[in-house]
């Protein structure tokens, strides 16, 4: 058996396959440092090399086009496992065939790949949903939010555009770490003394702006008046906004 | 009253229309500007019934001097009443949208004074928000009936989407329960939103700095068991809209018992909920499944089936189509297969020209094969189809099927 180790990050996935193709071999796992390791394998150590990602990234764009670099990004961002595997093995038939192979979904891992992406994807538009601000008292808009998978650099965007008048930050709980715009550019942070709750992701009291718990009631109001009693559904509820979304969400957090 | 206790009251009179979406709209944001519209719409939370919140769909007010039966604003009755200002209202929108709340505003009202008094301060709204504020978020504005066409064209200059409710599906029984409106009235503000929106469009592509008119088109609304009109009275209505009215879209709201004395109206405790998703579904089949109308409901079938959804029962009665090869049929029949949707249709055709597909591709396609497992064939031994097992067959297996799916919840009740 063969195992080759790497550092976890997209960059480091594409050195490997990188080194793959150069020693002409095949690893049975690819594996993040927290990976769980072989018993027997022969170990082959990557180090990341940003010319070499550089490399496999343009050919991956050369035949499959930008969608499919996306396309795999988005799937490793996924942390499903073996997808380290699934990516080589894309990667390989990609270079093999020389066009395009995401439309062949008979084909099992070129599927695989397909809904790894878009369960991706549905976690960024779910940011792009259920992500609410509380006005601090020097103005920064704050946002905390717990997704799933590492997907808060791929809205950045949105907001940007969205809320380009408006200082924000946007803050990954799970991984620590967050974005903040100042009216120009974006930065990347990370918050070492908190001012809000893990737990709520609230402001403390001192940090949050003067009328903040006059917009965060009025939209609770709004949010009990707009259902209709008639028709009062639970489940639908859930499978459209899943619990774990309700620990930031100003209408149904405690 | 203080803001939240109106906010209570004109969310609550706004509940009832159903259009919520905030889609057909790309405005970007303009430098300096708040906000921007994407293109699909983007649902910001679901309300206890289930329903998407995208928009503050809420009432500038809820005093009305028109007394339309089916309508809890109506004038005789009685309810508490009240009124914004375009201040209040302009804050509101801007405060819940800086929090990521919404994604813009829905706004409609009862009649205050006059049709194009209350128009007149609706189009203030929407003018504030977009020239003082600067707002490029989405906002629907609801025509008033009765309004004129120097303010419904004013709207357009504001909002990506305009609505003109239409409620009753049928002119007569219009009448009957709203004696203030009629067809006409309801129908030319459309005609000219809709002659408005080419208008433009021909402008933009000559002069890049025309302004926008209602980007996102308009929509209507008719509410469905208040009166007596068929199915197809209702869909060919929706279809005819579609075509000739270029609406985007017609949505449609069981009634809702908002009035127990009036004798015109049915007495009912639950509005009829399966009825208005059989005909969403069929609406569905008109818009992205190339179904007309008669093939959906007709003479011999002026009612929808409410047993099992539109595109199986139009199956179950025209089984020579079947079966049909996944491998070689066009688009246009290949979304006539049930189990078969818009999405999956266009994987099988980008597919198949890899390989040739068999029952566990298409399964892994997205396919749902328990149901269209009697309508086609495939790369592999031939199964029973309608052909072999006849409709009737066909339906109650599905239908069985059905049944088993739900049986957990039946067993649960049955224990209490
Ligand atoms: S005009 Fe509109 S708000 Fe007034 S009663 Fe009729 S439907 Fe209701």
């Amino acid at each position: 058996m063969l195992e080759y180790l790497y550092d976890g990050t997209f960059a480091g996935l594409l050195t490997a396959i990188f080194h793959a193709f150069r020693r002409k071999e095949y690893p049975d796992v690819i594996l993040r440092p927290q990976g769980q390791r072989l018993l027997f394998a022969t170990t082959h150590t990557v180090e990341t090399d940003d010319v070499m990602a550089q490399r496999v990234l343009n050919g991956i764009e050369r035949y499959g086009g930008k969608t499919t670099c996306e396309q795999l990004l988005h799937a490793f961002l996924s942390q499903s496992n073996n997808v380290e595997i699934l990516i080589l093995q894309y990667a390989r038939e990609l270079f093999f065939q020389k066009r395009p192979i995401m439309a062949d979904l008979g084909n099992s891992f070129v599927l695989q790949i397909h809904k790894l992406d878009r369960r991706v994807l549905r976690e960024v538009q779910r940011v792009l949903m259920f992500i609410r601000f509380e006005r601090s008292a020097d103005g920064i808009y704050f946002a905390p939010f717990a997704p799933k998978y590492d997907v808060l650099p791929l809205t950045v965007g949105h907001f940007k555009h969205r809320f380009a008048d408006q200082q924000w930050v946007i803050y990954d709980t799970v991984r620590d770490y967050g974005f903040h715009y100042h009216g120009k550019r974006v930065e990347q942070i990370t918050i070492n003394a908190p001012a809000f709750s893990r737990d709520s992701g609230k402001l403390s009291v001192e940090m949050e702006h003067e009328n903040e718990d006059d917009y965060r009631e009025m939209w609770r109001v709004y949010f009990r008046s707009i259902a209709i009693s008639e028709r009062l559904n639970p489940t639908l509820q859930r499978n459209f906004m899943p619990k774990r979304f309700w620990k930031y969400l100003t209408e149904k957090k405690v | 009253m203080n803001l939240q206790e109106k906010i209570r009251i004109l969310a609550a009179a706004a509940k009832y229309d159903v259009s919520c979406s905030s889609s057909g709209s790309d405005r970007a944001n303009q430098p300096g500007g708040i906000g921007s519209a994407a293109k699909a719409g983007i649902c910001h939370s679901f309300a206890d019934d289930g329903r998407c919140i995208s928009l503050l769909k809420i009432l500038y007010s809820n005093h009305c001097i028109y007394d339309c039966a089916y309508c809890v604003n109506r004038h005789s009755n009685d309810i508490q009443r009240t009124t914004f200002t375009v201040k209040e209202l302009v804050d509101l929108t801007i405060g819940f949208y800086r929090r990521n709340y919404i994604e813009g505003l829905f706004l409609s009202s009862g009649v205050i004074n006059n049709p194009d008094f209350t128009m007149e301060r609706l189009v203030r709204v929407a003018r504030e928000l977009r020239q003082i504020h600067r707002f490029n978020g989405y906002i629907h504005l609801k025509t008033i009936p009765g309004g004129s066409s120097r303010l419904v064209k004013e709207a357009a200059l504001y909002a990506d989407r305009l609505s003109v409710n239409i409620e009753i599906p049928s002119e007569g029984n219009l009448k009957m329960l709203a004696p203030e409106k009629d067809y006409p009235s309801v129908l030319s503000p459309m005609s000219l939103i809709k002659e408005g929106i080419v208008q433009y469009k021909e402008e933009r592509r000559i002069y890049r700095h025309t302004p926008l008119f209602a980007p996102a088109g308009q929509s209507t609304q008719l509410i469905i068991g208040a009166t007596p009109d068929s199915d197809r009275q209702i869909l060919s209505l929706a279809s005819n809209l579609y075509a000739t009215q270029n609406l985007k879209r017609v949505y449609y709201s069981g009634y809702n018992p908002t009035n127990l004395y009036d004798s015109r109206l049915p007495a009912i405790t639950v509005p009829p909920l399966k009825r208005e998703n059989r005909l969403y579904q069929s609406d569905w089949l008109m818009r992205f499944y190339q179904f007309s109308v008669d093939e959906i409901v007709n003479d011999a079938h002026p009612d929808l089936d409410l047993s099992v959804d539109p595109k199986l029962s139009y199956a179950l009665r025209n089984p020579h189509i079947f079966p049909i090869d996944v491998n070689s049929a066009d688009h246009h029949m290949l979304l006539r297969i049930p189990g078969v949707g818009p999405k999956s249709a266009k994987m099988i055709l980008a597919a198949r020209r890899f390989r040739k597909l068999n029952s566990q591709h298409l399964r892994r396609i997205g396919v749902v094969m328990k149901r269209a497992q009697y309508f086609i064939t495939c790369h592999e031994l031939p199964t029973a189809t309608i052909q072999e097992l006849q409709p009737e067959r066909v339906r109650s297996m599905l239908t069985m099927d059905l049944r088993k799916q739900s049986l957990p919840n039946a067993h649960q009740l049955s224990l209490w």
